[in-house]
Parts: C-alpha cells; structure tokens; sequence
C-alpha cells in the first residue's frame, strides 16, 4: 500500500461523500415545492446536470485513447457525440416535453395508443441500458484494477458489487443538484492534467490553442518511423465507416432514453431549448479538450517512453502491467523499447497519463476520482432505468397487473441485482474497448427510438402497426449487423460493428413509413394531438382550430 | 381558453421551421459536408493542425454549440414577436393522448 493508493482512494470516497451528502440534503428539503421534478432549477445548472449525466466511462475514460489510438477517425466520436444535441434540441426536446410524459416508453405507448408499441419500447431500453452499462463497469474495472494493482478481470468483480449497492440505494440519479457538483469534479480531474500538460510540453496554459503544433509534430514523427501519420483521414477505416458511425451516434444522443428524460423534466419549451444549449457548451468542453488529451499523451509516449532501454522502465509501467491492458515487449531483441513495441488499450490512456506524465499524486487520485464517479453514477441511473422498465412497463403492465405494490418493490430489486450481475459477467470478458461497446448501445437506439420519436412527432399518419414493425425490423437490423461484421467479418462499404446504426435507422424509417401507409390511419383525436404537439406551450390546436390559453402563461 | 386566429399560429411554426432548416443545413455542412472533404482540407493548415484534423476536432462543435446558442436566442425573440412568451407552464402532466 503506497502513498498514491491513499490519495487515490480518499479523493474517491470524498467525492462520492459530497455526492450523498447533497442529495441526503436536498430530499430532507424536498417538500418545497422548488426541487419537486427539478422543475424551477434554471437552465444552466440544468445543463451542467445533462453533462454530468452524459458523461460516463466512455467519455471520461475511453474517448481520450479512442482517438490516441485511431487518429483523425476517433474523431467520428467527438462530431458524433456533440451533434446529436443539435437533432435533439431542434427536432425532439420541446415536442416532448409538450407532450408531458416522463420517459420514452410511455410517450411511445400513449402516442401510438398501444400497449405492444409499449412494450417493445421497454425492451429496447432494457437492450440499450444493458449494453451501455457493460461498457460502464468495464472502466470501473480499469479505474479499481490500477487503484488496487490487480487484474482488470477482478476490478470490475469489485465494480459490479460497489454498483449494485449504489444503485439499490436509489434516487440519487433524479437530484439536479448532486449532477450539477459531479460535473464540476468530473470537468476539473480532465482539465487539470491537461492543463499541466500542456504546460510542460508547451508553455502555453491554454491545451486548445497550443495543440495544433504537437499534431503536426506527431505527423513528423510518423513519417520518420515510416508509419502512416497521426492525422491521415481513413487511414483506420473507410470514408463509410466514418460518415456512418457519426451518423449513428448523432441520431442515438437523440433516442437515447436516459438522456431525453432530462428534457421531460423542464418546466417550458423555451427552457428545453437553453438547456439544450448549455448542456452542449458543458459537454463541449471535455469534447474539446479529449483530442489535446490524446495527441499530449500520444507525444509523452513517442518522446519520453520509446526510446528507452527495456530493463529500466519508468515505475508506472508495471503497474500498468499487472492489469494486463498495456504490453511492452522488446519485440526485435535490442534491448530498446520502440514506439511499435508499445501496446496500450485505448481504456488506459487517460488514467494512465498523468502517472506517465509524472503529475504527482494529487493529480493521478483526481483523475480516478473523476472516473469512478464517470463509471459508477452512469451505471447506476441505468440499471434504475433496465428495472423500472422491467417491474412498471412489462411485469406490472403485462406479466401481472394485480400485482401489489410490495411485490413490484421486490421484482424491481430483484431485476437490478440480476442485470448488474450479468453485466459484470460480459464485463469480465469486454466485448471490445468501452467506447465500441457504448457505441454498440447508440447503434441500438438509432435504430429503434430516433426513427419511433421522429415519425411519431412529426408525421401525425404514424400508426401502431408502423411503430411496431418499424422499431423490431430496426433492432433486428441493427443487432445482426453488429454480429454479423464483429464475428462473421462481413461489412458494406467497409462500415463495421459501430457504425451499424445507419442500416438500422434507414430499416425502420421505410418499415414504419411502408407499413403505417397501407394500415387504417390513426384516429381523427390521435392526428391532431400530434398537430398539437407543434404549436408553444400555451396554444392548443383542436377542431382545426388553435386556442389559447392564458392561465398557464 | 380563447381561440386565435390559426393564420397567426400558422405564421409563428413556420418561422420557427425556417430557422430550424437554415440551422441544420449548417449543422450538415460542418459535420458530414466537411468530413466528406477531408482529403482536400488535409492540404491546409490552421493554428498549427491539418484544417481537416482542426474542423473535426474543434471547428465543428464551436459551431454546434453557437448554433444551439442562437436557437435558443431567436426562438426567444419570435416568441415575443408572436406574443407567446412562456412564463411558466401548468404543473401538471400533459393532457394529450388520454387513454
């Protein structure tokens, strides 16, 4: 047990304290009628509380080495995971909230008037929140595996128990005030070793600015080793694959059901739309800063690390070792560690970096305490959403109506302890890196609820029979593409696993659209509330005609 | 309740439709339409990165970010044009698409 395993730890447990501690504080003041639903809290704080939400393993831990890693094609990920909120704020969010229902399921089963439609919703999300969970538990395995120098493998054995905990404890997800402190920690434990890294290598306090240089730099060094360089488009995959994955991760930010929740929840279209806005310049800020991330690291790495005789490694190295995600063999047996000879996974580079960078101990704990609260508070409001969508929409709705409210409690526990623990299973073997595995969860809602929400939203001729057809056809599309170009190797246009959401999403919209068309259109009622759902909060159109309602302006 | 003219209403969604088209053009534009040019931004420089490497990195999410800026802003200022400023809603859920 050394020094930096304290720090480490402590920062942990002080941050999750501050986390409890605010929302034990803000539930004892919860009769007030300003935190019932987060409505009255303003759109700023609002945002920071979206980007908290938002931030999870992946952004925090897998992105910074995703585009180490993949070069100009890791970009597909920062353009994809940002301009999602475009789609989201323009096309989705103040329908939604003038709808007033609270999550997607129910605005999918309502609008379409089918208990069917609702159903496959709530196993979608079930899908989705799995999926994206095994990504979570796979960083907090990274994050404890380093903490305790152990196998990656026992880390997540140790995540999973921590998360089902958590998560049981309940709650914690809905208090704005709780998301509103983890972002500010998430956000200073990336910048800071930022920060001094780009202080040392550069002298300049701002990493936005100084990078340009050390991207270029890199591209030199490529060139001299003979590899292609840092910043060559496609050179990990085709110009497709690019287009596709983006294209996938824009329209699942905008299905995804945990993060449209959020906007359910304000009190006014209006401020749906400066919450979207705020939400994107807070998220936008690990965005922007993730790439400088990745070309310090990458630099520290091919100027500092290789190139150095391999029985006299740095200390950090066998540390990193022992977790099993980083190799460094003297491949060609000169006795000098070679850039090529470095192998590092992608879900290391951020935790690993400021040990490498030599920050000192207090940077190297901030960070891991910033990812743990990544890792577990993503993972926790998701396995909430997988065992409310389990004991409300299907058991209680479907398997058995009559039952009571203690046996609900009970089939809701039950159900999150059963997910975490088969989460964790496929966690101790991942997939893939987190960010594959999350994009795998956003292939899946853009092919499920990005084309249900659109239509529903916007063509008012949607019916059930499209919705349903519509949302099978594309979750069936999406998931066999998946295995077919992870396992069976076949892809079109060269786009691969995480790209497989355009196939999807195209899937759907022509299933719902072909099958709504040749089906009885919806009700005359069900047309115009769906008109409706267009006009500002305080009109109302009905009969062809528009109202307006001056008691609730 | 007091009913208004629809031509008024009808104005109001069509002002709000066109500023969305004209911002998502945009959107398209510095997203798909620079990554399809990629290869030719890639003969640039800017602030030290390839233009490709820089729009993707940065570029396009400064754009995103002022685009939902300026929604949010304008959106405002057509609501006050419309008189349909929102100054808090019912507290209560939706009443539409009652069972």
């Amino acid at each position: 047990m050394d020094s930096q395993f304290l720090v480490s730890l402590l920062l942990i447990i002080a941050s999750f304290g501050l986390y409890i501690g605010i929302a034990v504080y803000n539930r004892a003041k919860q009769t007030s009628e300003f935190f019932v639903a987060g409505r009255g809290v303003p759109s700023v704080y609002n945002g920071m509380a979206i980007g908290a939400d938002w931030m999870s393993a992946a952004s925090f831990i897998g992105l910074a080495g995703t585009v180490m890693v993949l070069g100009y094609d890791g970009l597909a990920y920062i353009m994809g995971w940002t301009g999602g909120y475009l789609l989201l704020t323009f096309l989705l969010a103040p329908q939604l909230r003038k709808s007033g229902r609270y999550t997607v399921p129910e605005f999918i089963g309502d609008r379409f008037q089918s208990k069917t439609a609702l159903v496959i919703a709530a196993i979608a999300t079930i899908i989705i929140s799995f999926t994206y969970s095994i990504g979570q538990l796979a960083g907090s395995g990274v994050v404890i595996g380093r903490l305790f120098e152990v196998d990656a493998k026992i880390g997540v054995m140790i995540g999973v128990v921590i998360i089902a905990i958590y998560a049981t404890m309940g709650g914690m997800k809905g208090i704005t005030w709780t998301q509103v402190a983890q972002y500010i920690i998430l956000i200073i434990a990336y910048l800071v070793p930022i920060i001094f890294m780009s202080l040392q290598i550069t002298n300049n306090p701002l990493p936005w600015l100084s990078y340009g240089n050390i991207v270029s730099e890199l591209g030199e060094l490529d060139r001299e080793l003979g590899i292609s360089e840092y910043f060559t488009p496609f050179d990990t995959g085709s110009k497709w694959q690019f287009l596709a994955l983006m294209f996938s991760l824009m329209a699942g930010t905008a299905g995804l059901p945990h993060v449209i929740v959020r906007f359910y929840t304000v009190s006014t279209m209006k401020a749906a739309r400066w919450s979207g806005a705020w939400a994107l310049l807070f998220i936008g800020l690990l965005y922007l800063s993730a790439p400088a991330y990745a070309a310090f690291s990458r630099f520290i790495l091919m100027k500092q690390v290789a190139g150095s005789p391999i029985d006299n490694l740095p200390g950090w190295t066998e540390k990193w070792i022992n977790t099993g995600l980083l190799s460094m063999a003297d491949g060609n047996s000169d006795g000098i560690l070679q850039w090529q000879e470095i192998a590092i996974s992608n879900d290391i580079v951020v935790m690993a970096t400021p040990e490498i960078a030599n920050l000192g101990i207090f940077v190297i704990g901030l960070v891991a305490a910033g990812a743990m609260a990544a890792a577990l508070s993503t993972a926790g409001g998701l396995l909430m959403a997988i065992s409310s969508s389990f004991s409300h929409d299907i058991y209680f709705r479907i398997i058995n109506p009559n039952a009571s409210e203690k046996k609900r409690m009970a089939v809701a526990r039950w159900s999150i302890l059963i997910a975490t623990i088969v989460a964790g299973l496929v966690a101790l073997n991942p997939p893939g890196v987190i960010t594959q595995i999350v994009a795998w969860a956003f292939a899946l809602a853009s092919g499920t609820f990005f084309p249900a929400l659109i239509l529903g939203v916007w063509w008012k001729r949607a019916n059930a029979y499209g919705v349903i057809s519509g949302m099978i056809v594309g979750l069936l599309v999406t998931l066999t593409y998946i295995f077919l170009a992870k396992f069976g190797g076949v892809t079109v246009f060269g786009i691969i696993d995480t790209g497989a959401g355009v196939f999807g999403a195209v899937a759907a919209f022509l299933t719902n659209i072909i099958v709504s068309l040749s089906t009885a259109p919806p009700s005359q009622k069900t047309q115009e509330e769906v008109l409706d759902l267009r006009y500002p909060e305080q009109l109302k159109y009905k009969d062809g005609e528009v109202w307006k309602d001056d008691e609730v302006i | 309740m007091k009913k208004i003219d629809k031509k008024t209403a009808d104005a109001y969604i069509k002002a709000i439709f066109r500023l969305t088209t004209v911002l998502l053009i945009i959107w398209l534009t510095v997203s798909f339409g620079m990554v399809l040019i990629a290869e030719t931004l890639a003969q640039y420089t800017f602030n030290g990165f390839p233009l490709h490497y820089f729009m993707g990195a940065q570029g396009s999410i400064v754009v995103f970010i002022i685009l939902l800026f300026v929604n949010a802003y304008i959106c405002d200022r057509i609501d006050e044009k419309y008189n349909l400023v929102e100054k808090k809603s019912k507290n209560v859920k939706g009443q539409t698409f009652s069972q």
